[in-house]
């Protein structure tokens, strides 16, 4: 241990209000952008006749876009770093670049993915385009500054063996995973159904009918991240920052050994419970489908 | 014949076993895919290798920290130190992710592929929406979860080790940049092979889908593990201690 505890608990608490920082932005500018796994439905609506006003970006799968970002502002500010710029406007400039990069990808992927529905009918909306792109370079700004910052005290102050690029990839590809599996499904299995009854289930029918049309006119991404910020992008944020918390938080109070490893076994337990806690609540609150009930209730 | 250092033989050995660590771990998690995304499947809403890799990678700070702070750590304590990293990683995505589909799309938990969860005990079938492959996490998916990635944090701890005993006469300074670089290699190319058998969707350790691709993916794992063991050694062939 490089630090005494308390100035190590002060760092971890950092790392985990960043990491929170960065996978709830992560998440938001995956919704803003619409990317992974709930674009599937953005990308079939045209084939389906449902035109629409969302930005239709996926680049690629979140954890690689991420990851690549993350690893360009690290780069970027490690070089600026050995010529003896401020660490802060090191990777200030660092996240930037690689904001500014990540933007660009981003308008090439939403021409060219609408450009490929041309027979579909889509049209490429230059206004959607206009004011949405900053919105994701903003937010892929933010994630950046976070991931490299962490990836720079794990290196620079903690010590950690890996550079600052390589750190920065590997928070970057965990963001992108978490992000995916944890506020994709609020837009994805909500919002972008939301003209159905809350809580139905999702037919599988269903796929390409997404929702057109916002609170006031016709719905576009903004609308979607304003929603998605409510719950999909803080519960995001609360995964990667507990992920960063706690894989260090048993280390850093019992040192390197068994002990610690023993401490990680209870929080994971505890972590079940928690999950089963939330799963019998679910279940009371909402109960069986009603055709099972009714078929119950017929055999009764 | 060329006579083979038992030494590297081993290394060899213990990268194509971590590696098939690896490939085994990844049947173990539950990954949903697309569908899931939407709710319309059992498990996390994500593809195999994002999960694996993601995970496995955390698990990778961990044990570099292990390994790097305590020079005279056991192999074990390293393998646990990645188990651990990788294990906290997916146990916080399934909370959050069950929090998502509990309260913002509102769907109860339930697996499609058995009817009562071996764990609770609990029907299944009924709390299954029409049209879908269940949704949610339940208990057993979230054990298998926890149980896989801690088996793949481990094996990439395993590979971290033997590389860094291996590679530190030769490099001194950038051997962890090296191993790293390397592990995290052999991870994508472990999460890759389950991909193919599990064909996107996979619920975990109970769901039948295991048993019948895991023998398969195993061996595939093994040999491709062992070429990864060998370039591993080679590439360090050209450098004098």
């Amino acid at each position: 241990m490089v630090l005494d505890l308390t100035m190590s608990m002060a760092i971890l608490a950092l790392l985990g209000a960043l990491a929170t920082i960065a996978g709830c932005l992560e998440d938001l500018e995956s919704d803003v952008g619409s990317q992974s796994n709930p674009n599937s439905q953005v990308q079939l609506a045209p084939q389906m006749g449902f035109l629409h006003r969302i930005y239709n970006k996926a680049i690629s799968g979140e954890p690689i876009s991420n990851g690549m970002s993350a690893v360009t502002g690290g780069t970027v500010t490690t070089v600026l770093l050995s010529a003896n710029f401020y660490p802060l406007t090191a990777i200030v400039i660092g996240a930037f670049i690689a904001a500014i990069i990540y933007g660009i990808y981003a308008t090439t992927s939403y021409a060219g993915r609408v450009a490929s529905q041309t027979r579909f009918k889509q049209p490429l909306y230059m206004d959607i385009m206009r004011y949405t792109t900053p919105s994701i370079i903003s937010h892929n700004f933010i994630v950046n500054f976070c991931l490299v910052a962490i990836a720079y005290i794990q290196h620079d102050i903690l010590g950690y063996p890996f550079t600052i690029p390589f750190l920065a990839l590997i928070w970057g590809i965990s963001v992108g995973a978490i992000g995916s599996s944890v506020g994709d499904v609020h837009y994805g299995g909500e919002r972008e159904f939301q003209n159905r009854e809350f809580g139905c289930g999702l037919n599988t029918a269903l796929s390409g009918r997404i929702v057109r049309k916002a609170e006031s006119g016709l719905r576009n991404s903004i609308d979607n991240v304003w929603f998605c910020a409510k719950f999909g992008g803080p519960a995001t944020g609360i995964g990667l920052g507990l992920t960063v918390f706690f894989s260090s938080w048993p280390t850093t109070i019992w040192g390197y050994t068994w002990k610690a490893m023993g401490a990680g076994v209870i929080i994971l337990i505890v972590m079940i419970i928690l999950n089963r806690l939330i799963e019998i609540n679910v279940k009371n609150a909402y109960g069986p489908y009603k055709e099972e009930k009714n078929e119950t209730e017929a055999k009764a | 014949m060329v006579a083979i250092d038992p030494t590297i033989l081993t290394d060899i050995i213990l990268i194509g076993l971590s590696g098939t660590l690896i490939c085994l771990a990844v049947h173990f998690i539950p990954v949903g895919g697309a569908p899931a995304a939407m709710a319309q499947a059992t498990g996390i809403g994500t593809g195999t290798v994002e999960l694996a890799a993601g995970s496995g990678l955390v698990g990778l700070i961990t044990s570099s920290y292990m390994y790097a702070y305590e020079p005279n750590a056991s192999m074990l304590l390293v393998m646990a130190a990645g188990a651990l990293g990788a294990s906290m990683m997916l146990a916080s995505t399934m909370l959050a992710g069950g929090l998502i589909y509990a309260y913002g799309v509102a769907v109860p938990f339930a697996s499609a592929q058995v009817k009562k969860d071996p764990i609770t005990g609990e029907r299944q079938d009924i709390y299954v929406s029409k049209g879908t492959q269940g949704q949610g996490i339940p208990t057993i998916c979230y054990v298998s979860g926890v149980v896989g990635s801690g088996l793949g944090g481990a094996g990439g701890g395993l590979i971290y080790y033997v590389l860094m005993q291996y590679y530190t006469p030769f490099f001194s300074t950038s051997a962890a940049a090296i191993a790293g670089v390397f592990t995290m290699g052999v991870f994508y190319v472990n999460s890759v092979i389950p991909s193919y058998g599990v064909g996107g969707t996979i619920e975990g350790v109970h769901d039948p889908k295991f048993r019948r691709v895991v023998p398969k993916d195993v061996f595939t794992s093994i040999i491709v593990s062992m070429l990864c063991g060998i370039v591993a050694i080679l590439i360090a062939g050209g450098m004098t201690p």
